[in-house]
């Protein structure tokens, strides 16, 4: 057989335009090892394994949206927060995004526990889905942003306004939330528009979720100022602060009908509606450690009010707050928040 | 001769054992009455023992005591101790009479005391046991006393500071707010001063002309100075806000301190007169309560 009389069998490269490269590619190739049979199965692999990429993929979201099992439904949003549906011999058109995702577990999550407030929207503008809160309504529009460098971490974001509300991980298994937009958000931008009720119940549905978040999977939750536990100490920004913050505290309690007291450790006590007790007292001085580091406390018999709600129930103290906000701020964790 | 002499000496010398014996059996009996008090838990005889002039001008209204005052002195070396043991009567009377005060021990037998349990409250003074008085500290009890009679007025301690304060703030900040029409005004002058300087200037009206240039320049200089005052001016005001802040913790403490005497007394006045008649008052109760116990037993 004379070698040069045979055709060569040009096979068919998917995704290659150029002609040229083609034919070079080809000649090129036909000097491998795989016959043309070979390379015709192995594209059919791909495409089979491609196929069947997508099919887990939908198997997945079939759990995502329809399971009544937590850790399934956590398992599924894991996988799929980091799923790559597309390859070189697949793609699909229709997709959501992993911020989506996010979302859309959210929405379970809350659903499987009966306390679904929050609406899952979706814009056509921004092609996204967003969180729309009843009673926030159009002031508040919610997203993922993902966290950048890495795919396991997200931003709960109001879009508008750009403040975070809570890092979540779904590798590290941590949820934070973030002092300084909650403050920003729900104490100085929304009161001047929104209903206090409406606040208070976007207030719940994040307590809710960063719950579930401990109670189902385990999470570690920093809820910072929201959390209404009785044994929650809430850092300051600046531990050392001034004698005369305080003291603009004690004449404001005194404009607001209130009165500042002293402790016996020199603590500043102030007692508000139905047994509620803010407490600001220097941890460093009763733990003997030398340098001053004074947090607050909130006490209340139910173990239900934070120091977010006497910042949104109390105006005296809002406007303290505010006032020495650079003092004040209660800290969030500086790995996700600055 | 020698004898006598004896005789004479030995007379003295009994004469003296019994004087001797008869001054310290006054003063053993003293101190036995003293020691009977206290193991009785008789703070008012022992508050009788201690001054026993006082005792009998205020409680028993005699002009003259009958106690030796010399005895007194003998337990004047631990006053501290008497004072320490006095002191639990006397300031649980006076926790029930001036609930506003709150006591602090500072050393055996001596009390200091802050006036209300409020954030920054103000150390008030001193307690003297042994006399049962209240040392005021001067400086704070004569604000206090200032507060009251400014009442009339309708004022507080400082309103007046502040509002010279807050006026001063006032003019800084329109100072500050006014810096646009400043610079307006400025540019303004500056192009006056360039034009005059340019135009062409007839002899007899060098002097006029000239008259003109300098009351640009003080213009000028005086809106600039006013631009050096706008520039200090935020520090200013920030310090003043402090001075304010300062003023008026002042005022709210020393409202709080008026409402716990009306409170409790209806006037400044009616604190006062308690104030100095608090001797008599407590010696009044030990002997009420006294009475009581002995009823109760």
């Amino acid at each position: 057989m004379n070698e040069k009389d045979e055709k060569k069998t040009v096979t068919f490269e998917p995704k290659v335009e150029d002609k040229n490269e083609a034919t070079n590619k080809s000649i090129r190739e036909s000097a491998a090892t795989l016959s043309t049979t070979g390379r015709l199965m192995s594209y059919n692999q791909e495409l089979k394994d491609s196929l069947h990429n997508g099919i887990h993929f939908t198997q997945l979201l079939d759990k995502l949206v329809q399971t009544k099992e937590p850790q399934t439904l956590f398992e599924a949003a894991q996988k799929l927060v980091n799923y790559h549906l597309d390859n070189s011999y697949l793609v699909f058109p229709q997709q959501y995004s992993r911020a989506d995702f996010y979302l859309i577990f959210l929405n379970r999550l809350l659903e499987l526990h009966n306390s679904e407030k929050v609406i899952l929207q979706s814009s056509d503008r921004n092609r996204e889905l967003y969180h729309e809160f009843p009673g926030i309504n159009t002031q508040g529009y919610f997203v993922f942003q993902l966290e950048k460098g890495t795919t396991d971490g997200a931003y709960y974001t109001e879009k508008n306004s750009g403040e975070i509300i809570f890092y979540l991980n779904f590798h590290k298994n941590i949820v934070r939330f973030n002092s300084r937009s909650l403050a920003q958000l729900l104490l100085v931008d929304y009161p001047k528009k929104i209903r206090v009720e409406a606040i208070k119940s976007f207030e719940n549905y994040l307590l809710n979720l960063g719950r579930f978040f401990k109670e189902d999977y385990g999470f570690d939750v920093d809820f910072n100022l929201l959390d209404p536990s009785n044994s929650a100490v809430y850092q300051l920004s600046n531990p050392q602060i001034s004698h005369s913050i305080i003291d603009q505290l004690f004449v404001m309690a005194a404009d607001g009908g209130r009165m500042l007291k002293v402790g016996p450790q020199n603590e500043a006590i102030l007692n508000l509606n139905g047994g509620t007790v803010v407490t600001l007292f220097d941890k460093g001085s009763q733990d003997n450690a030398g340098v001053s580091e004074w947090v607050i406390k909130v006490n209340d018999t139910e173990h239900q009010v934070s120091w977010f709600d006497i910042l949104l129930q109390y105006q005296f103290i809002r406007e303290w707050y505010l006032d020495n906000l650079s003092d004040l701020e209660v800290r969030s964790d500086s790995l996700y928040f600055n | 001769m020698a004898n006598i002499q004896d005789s004479v000496i030995q007379r003295e010398h009994v004469l003296a054992t019994t004087e001797l014996s008869k001054a310290v059996a006054n003063k053993a009996r003293y101190l036995q009455t003293l020691a009977a008090a206290i193991q009785d838990q008789d703070d008012r005889l022992v508050y009788q023992l201690i001054d026993g002039e006082r005792y009998s001008k205020e409680i028993l209204q005699a002009k003259h005591g009958s106690s030796d005052e010399r005895n007194e002195q003998l337990v004047l070396d631990i006053s501290d101790k008497l004072s320490q043991y006095l002191s639990g009567n006397l300031i649980a009377y006076l926790r029930e009479t001036y609930p506003f005060f709150y006591f602090e021990q500072t050393s055996l037998g001596h009390f200091q005391f802050y006036f209300g349990n409020w954030w920054d409250r103000r150390l008030f003074g001193a307690l003297d046991v042994l006399k049962v008085k209240f040392n005021f500290d001067q400086t704070e009890y004569k604000k206090l006393e200032l507060a009251f009679k400014l009442e009339t007025q309708k004022k507080r301690l400082n309103s007046d500071k502040i509002a010279e304060i807050s006026q001063q703030t006032d003019q800084l900040q329109s100072l500050i707010d006014s810096q646009d029409s400043r610079d307006q005004e400025k540019e303004k002058v500056r192009l006056q001063l360039k034009k005059l300087a340019q135009d062409k200037v007839l002899p007899w009206e060098a002097s006029k002309a000239k008259e003109a240039k300098q009351k640009l320049v003080e213009r000028l200089s005086f809106l600039t100075d006013q631009d050096e005052k706008a520039q200090q001016a935020y520090k200013i005001i920030r310090e003043s806000e402090e001075k304010v802040l300062v003023l008026s913790k002042e005022d709210t403490l020393i409202g709080y301190e008026k409402q716990s005497i009306v409170a409790k007394f209806g006037s400044f006045e009616n604190f006062t007169a308690r104030n100095e008649s608090l001797y008599r008052d407590y010696i009044a109760d030990l002997i009420a309560t006294k009475g009581r116990v002995k009823i109760n037993e």
